[in-house]
């Protein structure tokens, strides 16, 4: 066992390919280890080793998982987008992912720590944990997920015409459901003994998701918290329905900022039901402002060092199995 | 006091892997033992050994392993688990089945479970290589949790969702007997109505073949030959392993459930040589001990002991002091209980062995059989006086006696009594 540990460990330096190439014998112990995986992956993999290049990362990684998923849940992998959930939509729990881990690390010559584990939610997270990792580029921050009572709190929009179920989100979006319930107050009239989500109410949807990322996800100037009482639509373009949605339809939302310049934010943003298509805006653009004093007081250093004093200090859990031993 | 009952039993074992297999071995006298592949090495003086039939648990890779048809264990599951955690699982199905049991009946804050096995050297070995040569970092997450002694009470009670007392026992050949004494008190005292008792062992090259190192195994190449305990020619044990599972019950519990238990739990003593690490008192003190506690607790006489199953593992200091202990507690014309030990068809269990023959006492006491000591040509003649019964009788025993000993002088004596 070598003394030193690989200079990649822990670290985002450029993942570099070892030395000595990729020999039959490595070939033989890649097949060894990846024997439980599809012939795709193992190929990717040796792809990947050969040359390095980084678009055979996903097939590798989306073949690791497949094989630690039960075989009855493998069929949402197959047509998965990225917004499946490791936990809740494949049965994955944290010694799996650690065994997805190891073998990744096996796999791909790698190594990743604990710490980094523990924010990656989605299919779409480990990608670009990945991705990232081999092409020593920042990980992204973490997707941070939010749950419908947060949602409530912290948005200016209200039931019932709030049309979020949950909401996550990463540097480069936000990511959010809606389930059609049929109870919605509208669909009484639209349309008569026809419900039918309205295109508007769709796109309305994607707004309040919109909203939330200014609100929660997005990085203003320091100091500066955009209040919710200043942010107002403005305009949209590129509208396009492609999809009827009704009742028992699950809305799956997702918005990206363009561009963001005090006081116009502009998005795109997109809607499927399933893997299909449902509607489409290419731009929609709100207004926002600052809120005038900030409502948290910024505390001193050393009293803010105080308070965590006093409070005892809380480390990050890294992830963990949850032994008892 | 409340009074214990055994109300279901499960079996894999190297002579059946049901309770109708194990009882027709039983009185037929039909062996487990094979010219065992993996010993079949020039290198590896020791040729026999008595493994489970239709389980495949060679790989260190669980995801290799086979098992028959009727047992389906899921991936996150088995990952946890040794082959013997595999054996006590399917064991432990049998047994809730056996006993008629809800899983309202399984998982409650009263019912417990109380295991013993030696983990599994062979998954540890495995792992410590791995770690060594791929990095701490690269093991299966799950590798101490299926390896380490423990490895079967965790599995158990995690699978079967067991919310009453959990414990492993570790005194190695008395482990499961001592298990399933305490597990006995538990239910005397009022703090569990039901219990499982667990016994199990891997069975392969790394739990067995360490102990040719001591010269305990016998080096026989006949597998008719090789277990022969109380014949002067004996040279050994033989090694098996398995899983098996009983269902201990409190009779308000057995009135409840209307269920017909096999037998009754008496009681049990227990004592210590304070001798040796590993070789019994040559007179038996310690085993005696352990019998006259037994006795006494459970106001049994010598006299009204039916059959004794004997700890008895082929070797020639064990055997020899079991003999002098049980004619030290045997003494008078009127106490002559049947002795035999089943070992000669087994092997020997370790970890497994007092469950097992508890196991096998009260199938005896059930069906009305007393299982032979199979393979003696010439007894011992330190056993004279004893009557060691050398083919199956067709007598039900009322009062059976179970022997276990193990290392550091560890000594286990159980009585099980026909159910009124």
């Amino acid at each position: 066992m070598p003394e030193a540990a690989p200079s990649h460990l822990g670290s985002n330096k450029p993942f570099v390919l070892p030395a000595k190439p990729f020999a039959p014998e490595d070939e033989a112990s890649l097949r060894e280890a990846l024997k439980r995986c599809s012939p795709s992956t193992f190929e990717a993999a040796v792809q990947f080793r050969k040359t390095g290049n980084p678009e055979h990362l996903p097939a590798v990684v989306i073949g690791v998982i497949e094989r630690f998923v039960e075989p009855d849940l493998r069929t949402k992998l197959k047509d998965a987008d990225d917004d499946l959930r490791l936990i809740e939509d494949l049965g994955i729990d944290s010694l799996t992912m650690m065994e997805i881990v190891i073998l990744v690390e096996d796999v791909l010559q790698m190594s990743i720590n604990n710490d980094e584990l523990r924010n990656l939610r989605t299919v779409g997270d480990v990608k670009t944990f990945i991705d990232c990792k081999v092409r020593g580029l920042d990980l992204p921050k973490p997707t941070k997920f939010l749950p419908i009572e947060h949602i409530a709190a912290v948005m200016p929009i209200q039931p019932p015409f709030l049309f979020l179920n949950e909401a996550s989100f990463s540097s480069s979006g936000a990511n959010g459901k809606y389930k059609i319930t049929g109870q919605e107050f509208f669909l009484q009239g639209h349309f008569k003994d026809n419900p039918v989500m309205p295109a508007s109410i769709m796109l309305e949807a994607l707004g309040q998701l919109a909203v939330l990322f200014l609100l929660e996800g997005a990085s203003t100037e320091p100091g500066k918290v955009i209040s919710p009482n200043t942010i107002f639509f403005t305009g949209c373009e590129g509208v396009r329905a492609h999809r009827v949605c009704r009742p028992g339809d699950i809305l799956t939302l997702s918005i990206k900022p363009k561009r963001m310049k005090m006081p116009l934010a502009t998005f795109e943003g997109a809607i499927r039901v399933g893997q299909e298509k449902a509607a489409i805006a290419e731009e929609i653009t709100m207004t926002f402002g600052f809120a005038e004093a900030s409502s948290q007081p910024v505390l001193p250093a050393d009293s803010a060092a105080k308070v965590n004093g006093a409070n005892g200090t809380h480390a990050p859990t890294p992830l963990r199995a949850a032994v008892n031993a | 006091m409340p009074r214990v009952f055994i109300t279901g039993l499960g079996f894999i074992t190297s002579i059946g892997n049901d309770a109708a297999r194990v009882t027709q071995s039983l009185r037929e006298l039909r062996h487990g033992f094979e010219l065992y592949p993996p010993f079949q090495d020039p290198a590896i003086p020791v040729k026999i050994a008595a493994p489970v039939r239709e389980f495949a648990m060679g790989s260190t890779d669980c995801e290799d392993w086979t098992f028959p048809a009727p047992y389906v264990i899921k991936r996150e599951i088995l990952r946890g688990m040794a082959p013997h955690g595999v054996y006590a699982w399917c064991a432990m199905q049998q047994a809730i089945g056996d006993a008629k049991l809800s899983d309202a009946d399984v998982s409650n804050p009263l019912t417990g479970l109380y295991a013993a096995s030696g983990g599994s050297p062979y998954l540890m070995g495995h792992m410590l290589q791995r770690m060594h040569t791929h990095g701490v970092m690269r093991c299966s997450p799950l590798g101490i949790v299926a390896s380490i002694s423990g490895t079967v009470q965790f599995n158990l009670v995690a699978h079967f969702k067991i919310k009453g007392s959990s414990c492993g026992f570790a005194s190695a050949c008395a482990s499961s007997s001592h298990a399933l004494g305490f597990a006995y008190d538990d239910l005397v005292l009022g703090r569990q109505k039901r219990m499982f008792v667990v016994g199990a062992e891997d069975c392969n090259v790394d739990a067995i073949l360490p102990f040719a190192g001591m010269r305990a195994l016998s080096l026989q190449t006949d597998p008719n030959l090789a277990s022969r305990p109380f014949d002067t020619a004996r040279d050994g044990f033989v090694g098996t392993g398995g899983g098996v599972v009983l269902v201990l019950e409190t009779e308000d519990e057995v009135m409840r459930r209307g269920v017909k238990p096999y037998c009754e739990v008496l009681g049990w003593g227990q004592s210590s040589d304070g001798h040796n690490v590993a070789i019994s008192h040559p007179e038996g003190h310690g085993l005696k001990a352990a019998m006259e506690n037994a006795l006494r607790y459970t106001g049994t006489a010598p006299e009204a002991v039916d059959y004794v199953n004997a700890h008895a593992t082929s070797t020639p200091i064990g055997d020899a002091s079991e003999a002098r202990a049980l004619k030290a507690i045997f003494t008078t014309p009127a106490a002559r209980p049947a002795i035999s030990s089943t070992k000669s068809l087994t092997g020997h269990g370790l970890s497994l062995a007092g469950a097992m023959e508890s196991g096998f006492c009260a199938l005896a006491i059930r069906d009305g059989f007393m299982p032979g000591s199979a393979h003696i040509t010439k007894l011992d003649p330190e056993c004279e006086g004893l009557n060691i019964i050398r083919s199956t009788l067709p007598a039900r025993p009322a009062v059976v006696l179970n022997n276990v000993s193990g290392f550091g002088g560890a000594n286990v004596s159980l009585v099980f009594k026909q159910a009124s």
